[in-house]
Order: C-alpha cells, then sequence, then structure tokens
C-alpha cells in the first residue's frame, strides 16, 4: 500500500506547497500574512481570500500539477470542519500527503495581533514537517457479505427479516423453538397507545408470519441455536446446532392423527402450563412449521405415532445437525423472559393456585387459551368476585434478584387485561396495587379509559399476600393516598412480572462477545446516538433483548436495525488506514496483543493472529505488548508525531516558552470550540492532533521535553475505551521522566468534553501558570 | 455462599442465653464437638449491649467502643471468628465491625478512648470483616449438615408439627449475607430436615417477628403481645416452634401462658432451641446438656421411637415437673 | 398551607438523618417513593397509629416536629421494612435515629427513663439482659421466673458452664472505657436524676 517511490525520496528534496486563507479577514485580520509569507521555507507560498471556494479548489490543484508538489501544507481554518474537503481539493495527489494548519480556531481567534503571526508561522512549519514524513495511504474499504442472520424469531427478529429480505438481501431467521413467533403468540391482544380498543395480537401477528414463510429471500430455521460464532473483516461465522424435529417438515401435513394415538400427556407451555398437551404436538394451530413435533423428553418411543402416519414423517432416530453459516451482519432479536415471581415469596406465587402472573391471565383470557376464553378462578369452576393485581414486582427494586429499572410495558398490560375483564365480566372488581402508572403519551388516555370503565387503583406496594381462615386471598398494602393500612380480600391475584434478558441473550452475546449491560441486555455502541449498534460491528440488536419495551417499539428498533444493514452492505465499509498490521515474519503467536485490544479486533485464525480493519481504532495500544515488534500501525505516524513535534519547536526564540499540547478528536474539537466562542488561551500552547491520545508514546513526550519543550499537556475524554490505560500510562510515564531529570509537574493529563471548553481553556492557563513557576 | 470457618471460633456469650436459656450454650458446646469445630469461650468478653443498644439505652459509639474491645480480645485469643447464639449479638457485632472498618472517625475515636484509659487494645482497620468473621451459630452448623446427618441418633415421630421461627436480626439486618432466604427465610428449616424431621415450611406469619420489640414488651405490653398472639394463634396446630434467638424464645415460651390467659386460648406449642434440638437428636443428655429445665413450657416430645431415649427424656419430664411442683 | 421558603438556613433534617453515625452508608432515604411496602409489613402499623412510610415522609420534608411523635416510639426495631424496601431505604434505621435524636434533645419518650437500669447494670457488672426495673412485671407475668432465677447458678453447674460474669478486672476496664465515652452521664441523664 505504501508507495516506495516517493517515500523513499530524501525528505529535504520533497517539494512542498503551502496554502495560506485569508478566511475573508478571519485570518488575515489577526495575522500579518506578509510576515508569515516571508518567514516559510518551502517550493510554493501562496496566499488566497477563500481557499475552500471552487477557484481555491482550481489554484491548488494548478500548484500541484506545474510544479509537481510532493507534499501540501493548508494553513487555514480547523482540519475538524475542512479536511474532507481539502483531502479532495488535492487531487490527484494522494488525500493523506496533506496537512491542515489552523491559523483559525487555534490562532486568529485566541491570540492578539502581536501574537499570532509568530504563533502562525509555527504552526505552518509543524505540519511541514509533518508532512515531510506522511506516506500515501489509501482508506481500505471492506465489503461484507451480502446476508444476515436475526438470532430470534419474534415480532422484532420477523420485522427485521421482512424488512431486510424485501431488498433482495439472504436473511435467515434462527430460532430455538419449534416455531416462530415469540412472546407475540401467546399475549392474546394487544392496545396500541392511538387506539382505545383492544385487538387480537395473532392477527396481527400471523399475515407477518405468513409473509416470512413466502419471503424467497428468508430461511427460517426452527430448533436451531448458534453454539459458536466468530467476526472476521465483516463476516461471521456461525455454527449451527439444529435440534431434531423427528419429523420431517415437508412431509408432515398436520392432520392431527398422530396427536390423538400418542399416550403422553405434558403441561402445556404454550399455555403458561395451565393445560396439558402430547408428547407429539403442534405448539398452536398457527405455528409455522405447519407441522408436528416431538418432545423427546417425555416421549416414551411407543411408536404409535409412526405406525399412524399415513405420510411416513415420522423418524423417532433423527439426531442433531451441524450447520456452518457465513453472513455478512447478525442481528440479535433474542427477547425477554419474565422475572422469577418464586423470588418474592412473600407473594405466594405456586403456594396459591389463585396467584397467577399476567401471562397466564392473558392465556387464561384468551379464546385459545387452557379455559377457551372464560375468566375462571385457576382450580376452580367459578369467575373471580375481585382481582387484584400487583405492579413492579421484581421491577424498580434495589433487593437481591431484582431489577433497579422500571420495565416499562406493565402499567399498560396490567391496565388493558383488567379493561379486557371489565369488558366481559362488569361485576369483577378489578384493583390494581401500583407505585407510579407510568403511561407516557397517549398510553394516558387508555389509563383514563380504564378509570371509566370502573377499574379500581389503589397507590401502595403490597408488602404480603396471605390466606385468611376463610381461605380468600389477601392482599396486605398500604393505600399511601388515604394513608390506610388496608387488608383487600380477593378470590385471585395477577402479579405484573419484571421483564429481564433472556437466557439466549446472555449466550449469544457470549458467543459473539458483545457487551452487556448491568442487568445483561445487549448494550448499544451509544445510548443515545447509535441505538441498534452493539459493540461489535455488523452487529445489531432490537426489540427487548435490548431493554424492555412495547412491541410498536420493538418493530421500531427492528427497521433501524435492517436501515444499518442496508448500510452495511450497499456502501461497505470505508476505514481510515491508520491501523494496525502484523508482519507474520516477526510474530510468533505469543498472542499477548489479544486480551490487551479492548476494541476486540485481533483474533486467530488456523494458528495465526489477524487484526480486523473494521474495528481496529489505530490506538497502537498493541504495539506496545508486542516484544517482537511485529505489528505496525500505517501511515508512519510515529514519525509524523515526532516531526510535528520538531516543527513546533523549531526556531524556538530566546525568552519564548513552548507547550506542546497533544489532543484527540474530542479534545481538538473542544479546543476548537474556545477559538469559536473567542476566549483566549497563552500562545505558549502548541496544540497537536492524535488519532488517538494512546499513540503518544512516553518517548515522544521526553523528546519534546529534552527539545525545547518547557511543558506538556495531554488531554482524553473518559469515554474513549483508552482512558483508563492512558490514564495510568501518564502515572508510570511521570515517575520515568524524573529518573531522567525532568521534573514530572511539566507533564500534565486531563479529561477533556466537547462541551468544557471554557474549562479547558482554564486548564491551559492554569497549567501554563504552572510552567512558569517551575522555570522560575 | 460466604465461606464458612470451622475453627478459631469465638462463641460469643449471650447475656439471654447465659441468663434464661443456657442450656442453648451447653448444646452449642456438645455439637460443636461432636461435630470437630474448634472453638474457644473467652470469660473476658463482655455482654454486646444488644438489650440495651435497641432499647436506645445505648448509644451507637458506646456499643461500637464495647464491640472493639471484644473484637480485640477475639484477636488476642487468636480466635478472630466471632460465632453468636444470639441473633442480636449478630447484628450488634456486624454493624459495629463496618462502621469500624468504614468510618475512620469513630475508629479513632475508639482507639483514642483505649490509649487514654491506658487499656492495652486496639482496633486497627480490617482486622474483622463483617461477613468474613461474624457468623450466628446456624450457619457453622449449616456449613456441616451433611456430618451432622451422620450423628443423628433420636428419631421423632413422623406426626410431629414443627415450625421454625427465624430470628429478625440474623435474616432481616444483613440480608446479603443470609443464609437461606430472607422473604422466606428457611435456615432453620434446612436444619431440621437435617436431623430427619419435616417442618410445616411457611406459614402466614413466618416472617413476622417475635413481638419483644425491646422496649415494647415492657413498656407497650398490649401492644408486643397483640403481634405475639397473632403469631401464636396461627401456630396452634404446631407441636414445637424452634428458635435461633433467646429473645424471640423467651417471648413465646414465658409469655405463652400470659397470652393464652390474655386471649382465652389454649396453645400446645413447644419452644426450643435449633442447638437443643439438634443435641437431643445426637442423643445429648436432656439435664445435663440439653438443660430443657429451665423453659417455662415443659417440653414434653412424645413419641418417640427410640425406647431408651424415650425413657430418658420421660425421666428428665418428671424431674422437671417434680421441680415444679416445688416452686408451688 | 405549607410554604417552602428560598432560604433554608437550618441544617436539613434528611441530612442530619443521613449524617448520622447510625445511617447505612448506602441508605436510600432520598429514593424514597412512599410506596407504602414498609407499612404494609410493619407490626407497628397494624396495631398502632405509628406509620413508617409516614415517618421517612416528614424525615423528606425536613419536619423536625416527627421527633417529637410519640408513634415512632413503636416501631419493633425487626427491620421488616429494611430488608423489603425497594429503594435501598430503611424506615427501622431512620427511626432509630430519630429517637437518637430526640434524646440528644431531651424529647424521648418520657418511659425511657425505665430503661436507663439497663445501663448500670453493664456498667456495674459489665452484662446487661433484663433490665432490673422490670423484674417484679416479669415476675408477675411469668410463673416462676424469680424463682428460677435464684436455681440459675445450680442448673448451670449441672450444665457444666463457666461463670455469667466477667472476672473483676474485666469489669472495671468495661466501666474505666464507658465513663469515657461518657456513657455513664447518658445513663444518668436517662434516669432523669440529674439535668445536664
Amino acid at each position: 500500500m505504501i508507495n516506495k517511490k516517493t517515500s523513499n525520496k530524501d525528505d529535504s528534496k520533497l517539494k512542498i506547497g503551502v496554502f495560506i486563507c485569508r478566511c475573508g479577514g478571519n485570518i488575515s485580520d489577526t495575522v500579518d500574512i506578509e510576515k508569515v509569507k516571508s518567514n516559510i521555507d518551502a517550493e510554493v507560498v501562496e496566499e488566497f481570500e477563500n481557499l475552500c471556494s471552487i477557484n481555491g479548489k482550481k489554484n491548488i490543484r494548478d500548484n500541484i500539477l506545474n510544479n509537481k508538489l510532493d507534499r501540501v501544507v493548508i494553513a487555514s481554518c480547523s482540519p475538524i470542519s475542512h479536511e474532507k474537503i481539502f483531502q479532495d481539493y488535492v487531487k490527484p495527489l494522494n488525500p493523506y500527503l496533506m496537512d491542515m494548519a489552523n491559523l483559525r480556531e487555534q490562532c486568529s481567534w485566541v491570540h492578539d495581533k502581536d501574537k499570532s503571526t509568530a504563533k502562525a508561522i509555527t504552526l505552518i512549519n509543524a505540519s511541514i514537517e509533518k508532512v515531510k514524513k506522511s506516506h500515501p495511504v489509501n482508506p481500505i474499504v471492506c465489503q461484507i457479505p451480502e446476508s444476515v442472520a436475526i438470532i430470534g424469531g419474534g415480532i422484532s427478529g420477523i420485522s427485521a427479516a421482512l424488512s431486510i429480505a424485501k431488498t433482495d438481501v439472504k436473511t435467515y431467521i434462527i430460532e430455538e423453538k419449534a416455531t416462530i413467533g415469540g412472546n407475540m403468540v401467546k399475549i392474546g391482544k394487544v392496545f396500541s397507545p392511538v387506539k382505545i380498543a383492544e385487538e387480537c395480537s395473532l392477527c396481527l401477528l400471523n399475515p407477518l408470519i405468513n409473509e416470512t414463510v413466502w419471503e424467497d429471500n428468508i430461511e427460517i430455521l426452527t430448533k436451531t441455536k448458534v453454539i459458536s460464532g466468530s467476526r472476521k473483516s465483516g463476516t461471521f461465522s456461525l455454527l449451527l446446532e439444529k435440534s431434531p424435529r423427528y419429523i420431517d417438515d415437508a412431509l408432515c401435513i398436520a392432520c392431527g392423527k398422530c396427536n390423538e394415538v400418542c399416550p403422553v400427556k405434558v403441561l402445556d407451555d404454550f399455555n403458561e402450563n395451565m393445560s396439558y398437551r402430547k408428547a407429539i404436538y403442534k405448539p398452536f394451530s398457527q405455528s409455522y412449521p405447519d407441522a408436528y413435533t416431538i418432545d423427546m423428553e417425555n416421549c416414551k418411543k411407543c411408536g404409535n405415532c409412526v405406525k399412524i402416519c399415513k405420510m411416513n414423517a415420522i423418524n423417532l432416530e433423527e439426531e442433531k445437525e451441524l450447520i456452518p453459516l457465513n453472513v455478512g451482519s447478525v442481528i440479535l432479536a433474542t427477547g425477554h423472559k419474565l422475572f422469577n415471581p418464586k423470588a418474592r415469596p412473600e407473594y405466594g406465587y405456586e403456594r396459591y393456585d389463585e396467584v397467577i402472573t399476567q401471562n397466564e391471565l392473558a392465556r387464561i383470557m384468551g379464546v385459545n387459551g387452557p379455559t377457551k376464553g372464560e375468566l375462571k378462578i385457576p382450580g376452580s369452576k367459578k369467575a373471580p368476585k375481585r382481582i387484584v393485581m400487583v405492579q413492579c414486582v421484581g421491577s424498580r427494586d434495589e433487593k437481591p434478584n431484582a431489577h433497579k429499572y422500571c420495565s416499562k410495558v406493565c402499567c399498560m398490560v396490567a391496565l388493558k387485561n383488567a379493561n379486557i375483564i371489565k369488558h366481559k365480566y362488569p361485576d369483577t372488581d378489578v384493583i390494581i396495587c401500583y407505585t407510579d402508572m407510568r403511561t407516557t403519551g397517549m398510553y394516558e388516555k387508555y389509563y383514563k379509559h380504564c378509570q371509566d370503565n370502573g377499574i379500581r387503583l389503589i397507590r401502595g406496594r403490597p408488602g404480603e399476600i396471605i390466606k385468611n381462615q376463610e381461605d380468600n386471598l389477601v392482599v396486605k398494602v398500604e393505600d399511601t393516598l388515604t394513608r390506610e393500612f388496608v387488608e383487600i380480600e380477593t378470590d385471585m391475584v395477577v402479579l405484573s412480572l419484571a421483564i429481564e434478558s433472556s437466557d439466549g441473550t446472555r449466550e449469544i452475546a457470549k458467543q459473539l462477545d458483545i457487551g452487556l449491560t448491568e442487568d445483561f441486555f445487549v448494550k448499544e455502541a451509544h445510548p443515545k446516538i447509535k441505538p441498534v449498534a452493539t459493540d461489535v460491528k455488523g452487529a445489531f440488536v432490537c426489540g427487548t433483548a435490548q431493554g424492555p419495551k412495547d412491541i410498536t417499539e420493538s418493530i421500531m428498533q427492528a427497521n433501524a436495525s435492517a436501515a444499518k444493514v442496508f448500510e452495511l452492505i450497499h456502501k461497505g465499509i470505508e476505514i481510515e488506514p491508520f491501523i494496525a498490521e502484523i508482519d507474520y515474519e516477526l510474530c510468533n503467536n505469543c498472542k499477548e496483543c489479544i486480551s490487551r485490544c479492548k476494541h476486540k479486533s485481533i483474533y486467530i485464525e488456523d494458528k495465526e493472529i489477524f487484526i480486523d480493519p473494521m474495528s481496529c481504532s489505530g490506538c497502537g495500544e498493541c504495539l506496545s505488548v508486542c516484544k517482537q515488534s511485529a505489528i505496525t500501525i500505517q501511515g508512519n505516524i510515529n514519525e509524523k508525531i515526532y516531526a510535528t513535534i520538531k516543527g513546533m519547536l523549531k526556531n524556538k526564540q530566546k525568552g519564548e516558552k513552548k507547550i506542546i499540547v497533544f489532543l484527540d478528536q474530542i479534545g481538538y474539537t473542544a479546543a476548537d470550540n474556545i477559538g469559536i466562542n473567542r476566549l483566549q488561551y497563552p500562545e505558549s500552547i502548541h496544540i497537536i492532533k492524535v488519532h488517538s491520545v494512546n499513540r503518544v508514546t512516553p518517548d515522544h513526550i521526553i523528546y519534546a521535553l529534552k527539545n525545547g519543550a518547557e511543558g506538556v499537556f495531554i488531554g482524553e475524554y473518559p469515554g474513549d475505551l483508552m482512558y483508563d490505560k492512558v490514564e495510568k500510562k501518564i502515572n508510570k510515564l511521570k515517575k520515568y521522566a524524573e529518573k531522567q531529570g525532568i521534573n514530572p509537574d511539566r507533564i500534565q493529563f486531563s479529561k477533556v468534553y466537547i462541551p468544557y471548553f471554557t474549562g479547558l481553556a482554564q486548564k491551559f492557563k492554569i497549567f501554563d501558570e504552572k510552567i512558569n513557576s517551575i522555570s522560575n | 455462599m460466604k465461606p464458612i470457618p470451622d475453627k478459631n471460633i469465638l462463641l460469643f456469650k449471650s447475656c439471654l442465653i447465659s441468663t434464661e436459656y443456657p442450656g442453648v450454650e451447653s448444646s452449642t458446646k456438645y455439637v460443636f464437638d461432636k461435630l470437630g469445630i474448634e472453638y474457644t469461650i473467652d470469660h473476658d468478653q463482655s455482654c454486646c449491649t444488644g438489650l440495651g443498644h435497641y432499647s436506645d439505652v445505648f448509644d451507637q459509639e458506646s456499643t461500637t467502643l464495647i464491640a472493639a474491645r471484644n473484637f480485640d480480645i477475639a484477636i488476642k485469643n487468636n480466635h478472630p471468628n466471632i460465632v453468636t447464639m444470639c441473633a442480636t449479638c449478630y447484628a450488634i457485632n456486624k454493624k459495629a465491625a463496618k462502621l469500624l472498618n468504614n468510618n475512620e472517625k469513630i475508629r479513632e475515636e475508639i482507639n483514642t478512648v483505649f490509649k487514654e484509659c491506658y487499656v492495652d487494645r486496639k482496633y486497627e482497620v480490617d482486622s474483622i470483616d463483617p461477613t468474613e468473621n461474624i457468623f450466628h451459630v446456624v450457619e457453622i452448623i449449616y456449613n456441616k449438615k451433611d456430618k451432622l446427618k451422620d450423628l443423628i441418633k433420636i428419631e421423632l415421630s413422623d406426626d410431629l408439627k414443627i415450625a421454625t421461627h427465624h430470628a429478625c436480626h440474623y435474616c432481616k439486618v444483613f440480608y446479603n449475607d443470609t443464609i437461606g432466604g430472607v422473604r422466606d427465610p428457611n435456615i432453620l428449616d434446612k436444619l431440621v430436615e437435617s436431623c430427619n424431621l419435616k417442618t410445616v415450611g411457611w406459614f402466614n406469619e413466618k416472617r413476622t417477628t417475635c413481638g419483644a420489640g425491646f422496649r415494647q414488651r415492657f413498656v407497650n405490653k398490649d401492644l408486643s403481645m397483640k403481634v405475639s398472639s397473632e403469631k401464636l394463634i396461627s401456630l396452634k396446630d404446631v407441636d414445637i416452634l424452634i428458635h435461633m434467638c433467646p429473645n424471640c424464645h423467651m417471648q413465646f415460651d414465658r409469655y405463652q401462658p400470659y397470652i393464652a390467659k390474655k386471649t382465652d386460648n389454649t396453645f400446645k406449642t413447644m419452644h426450643i432451641n435449633i442447638m437443643q434440638l439438634i443435641a437431643m437428636m445426637m442423643g445429648a443428655d436432656i439435664e445435663k446438656v440439653v438443660g430443657l429445665q429451665t423453659h417455662t413450657i415443659p417440653v414434653n416430645i412424645k413419641a418417640i421411637k427410640n425406647e431408651d431415649k424415650w425413657k430418658k427424656i420421660n425421666k428428665a419430664k418428671e424431674k422437671l415437673e417434680r421441680k415444679k411442683d416445688k416452686k408451688l | 398551607m405549607k410554604v417552602i421558603n428560598l432560604d433554608e438556613t437550618r441544617e436539613k433534617l434528611s441530612n442530619k438523618v443521613l449524617n448520622n453515625i447510625k445511617a447505612s452508608h448506602d441508605l436510600g432515604l432520598l429514593r424514597c417513593v412512599q410506596c407504602g411496602m414498609c407499612t404494609s409489613v410493619c407490626p407497628g402499623a397494624k396495631h398502632s397509629n405509628y406509620n413508617p412510610r409516614y415517618m421517612v415522609e416528614k424525615v423528606l420534608e425536613n419536619d423536625e416536629k416527627i421527633i417529637e411523635n410519640k408513634d415512632i416510639w413503636n416501631c419493633f426495631y425487626c427491620y421488616t421494612c429494611h430488608s423489603v424496601c425497594a429503594v435501598g431505604n430503611s424506615p427501622c434505621e431512620v427511626n432509630q435515629i430519630l429517637r437518637q435524636i430526640a434524646i440528644d434533645n431531651g424529647k424521648e419518650d418520657e418511659k425511657l427513663k425505665y430503661f436507663a437500669s439497663y445501663g448500670e447494670t453493664f456498667l456495674d457488672i459489665g452484662i446487661g439482659g433484663m433490665p432490673k426495673s422490670f423484674f417484679m412485671t416479669l415476675h408477675e407475668d411469668i410463673e416462676g421466673w424469680l424463682d428460677f432465677k435464684a436455681e440459675l447458678e445450680e442448673i448451670r453447674k449441672e450444665l457444666s458452664l463457666g461463670p455469667i460474669q466477667m472476672p473483676q478486672e474485666s469489669i472495671e476496664e468495661v466501666r474505666k472505657l464507658l465513663n469515657k465515652m461518657n456513657f455513664d452521664k447518658r445513663v444518668k441523664r436517662l434516669k432523669k436524676e440529674e439535668k445536664e
């Protein structure tokens, strides 16, 4: 990739062009351009009114061509806003052979007239020295396979799959259960915030399931789990394990004869274990694949089903199958599970049949449920006179085994189920015991509608549910609005259980090395501005795998993750070329670098170490642990930093003071903000922008301090993955400096934030004063 | 589960066990010896202040001072694992250890008191870990419950109804350290099961306090007895209530006749500490070890299948009743 | 109507509670959402006018009158509220602190004086037990209690147990230490024999 011809040319013979922008007076009113021009040693030194204009472009290009320039320095504004523009303007020169001296945000806008001209000369000199060491490199474009694996076939996975498949991309839905559909198939009725009425959830879901089945680009793998996976250069290699169905779904016509002859009865989890099914069964009538399956844990292998099946579809000896699958992206749609009500034994779940969960209530109310939609007290044939719902069971609770977060949907779920009961059984009293009713936005209207329908609300969190001598349940709660200690006698209690992360979420996260939150949901790359992206490039998340949410939000996230997949597929990934590379002649496979990499970019394949360009940030941490010095970072960054320091310190006058400041992208932007807001800081401050502060080595700092810099200031954004490491390194460095006879107070490490620019200016000032007191 | 020691144990003397149910201490020593648990008792150790502390008489500083002194005794005795027979001693000592480790001011203050009194004592930060050095005796036994099973010699009738009363200051104060559940405590149930017996498990008032409430028993007697009586009523068909704290034990055993009279009820529940039960089930002498003679409600366990032991317990029972006659 | 003034110069009660030596370092007092779970499990609330949630509400309102509220003396210190509070608050701990603040301000419950004898016994023999002042009630309520006490030494001998009390040297050491902490003065004050 490196152009040997140019890079071998002696530095001093390189033809450099310097283009100075007056910026309509923004620069030239403060900086004496004539004086600058006469102090710069370069092949071409040009000034221009507005360098970023089309005319500017022409001027630069003509000069490059006519004077055969090897390198270009643009002395104008900040690279943060204009680097991409000028990289384009220097064509046909390689974009990385250009550097910008920031004469506006970090010179004319922050210093007085008498100070800024000298500063401008220094900044341009630094850029000249830097470009001398620049190598032409090209951006790396990774093309990823046009296929996607969606882990989980609930409403989120189905929605994402449909969205992606419709753009002609091959999509796999990998579902652990015997059917797709997820939790939504069980909940009976749903409602949306803008609608006051409840709708049948299966009626909404079923067309989507059908569409998924018909879509040619979607392949549905049920009874299938990911058992291992890895990601390399934009390709996920997954190993799937398909459990036997024991029935060939291509042959099975779902006639149900096998079901009739099966002698084994087991609890039906589709009905929350409130009814029975056979060992050979179909999860529910609309399930897909439309075929029976055998629950081998309970099957007695009597062979009745085999004998009766006219299609010869049953094979009791079928074995599991391993399927390798390579895809370009992965979407985690692994859903959630519910809080274990046994962790709150004082509520009597399991002890009393009449204490059930909202999910169980939904099955009871479901027309395809255990009672065909008739509301009955479990264990009896009577309809309840009263139902008490207990909110926040396992949510908003700091105690062990529970969750601090709000599960977000339970207020709506309770209101919905209460309303359905009130509608069908107006004589049944429904009381919801709540801590806060959180019915945001349009849901508030539904809440009011429920109150109109006579649903009673008691504000208080029950402490205990017992049975009295009449064998009725008693809910003990304080009505905090009337300050009364109340014992509510009831014949049924419904617990609103917290939503928690599913086992599947935890498993897949471990297999693909995807980060989880403290609550074990999939962590987004940035919870505010990078939703649905995970900390592994090319892996996305949607639905309740990411946190508690309702169906609408799950679908929104599913569509968002689909859009992110399109970005990858259609544009590929263009990567800044300054990333780590391994020299295989030197590498001895010690693997030290693998655990060091915070970006999870280094992996082993066929016993050789690889660096994934997609996720490498070029921070250089791996370089420092590589005893063989087998890792290098493209673009000659190390030498460029030395050269920039050298340039900054060039022609230092007697009595002049120079402080070298290393800032990452965030810190540099904060420094620009000081200029944009026309605040000032001492002219001794000389800012060098680095890709990652981690790339600045102790040797760079010692070099600066020994070659004329009075102080070195390093600023890093604490959100950077490398922050902790850098902080520790600087502390070590201070000790090292002391041994070298350098006062460690001349080195300072500081946190930087973009909006905290006044603070940064203040820190510069304080450090400058500190340096004064040291040298005096 | 937190690590549980079986040696270097200071068996922490309790005022209420010493003066109300000394049989708990002798039973504990008996069971410890049988299980090969290495322990000592140090007579320089003072009472934890618990009853006074929770009657608001002791301030936190004075209580912590006393704890620091007892910690120093345990450490100097080379038995830094403090094991209490009383739930209040357990909570008082844990709280004090936390304070002494985390609050430099109080630690300094106490060390200054030691110095100014010319007492050769000091509390070094973290020398007692509240989780890894302070235990209730039931935890030590729980850790050995498999070994315990092999040492049970007595068999009791299957139809005995046994319930457990888990002491609040063991379960609820430092709930992160509690073994066997807080909301449905069951460490005692598990120990009873290790004696080849069954418990009734959950009952309506299982989590409820004994009702002593420290001051309430004395100056709010009606309130205190109301709480105790509700619990007793919910246990009406229970033969034995198992205890782990002498204060709860006292509230039920001593006051059961009083409550029966006041509420016009009859109760048949006998009260016995878990260590007494275990010692008894290991075949310990009822009078010389288990010490049932100090109980107000006579412990009269019927239908013991092992004939020899049955005779022995019967004899002890007769003796107890003779004593009662004398008192009258 | 209640007015929340802009200038609140006094130290707030809630801060006083949080900064008290008894307060656990992670006490969730300020996180209280007044859900009332504490009240629903409280034996004191069930049988008296004490209401732990209301007490916390007053502390959060920095209403110092709660210190003089007689109902707070009905807490059993059973810690049930503490063991279930969903926000990590502990009304039980808050109650103990309020009672200590009441004592410091001479506003304690009148009946506290009867418990001073516990402190006296502790200073005398380094051991607590049942407060002396209640021996007669105990004798009245519990059949044969005092008789049993007379036999205690004999029973303990039978059980091969050592002495109840510490050696004299240790008793004196404990007394000296407690006096240095001014515990003797506190006991006297609680007994209401002597004004500070």
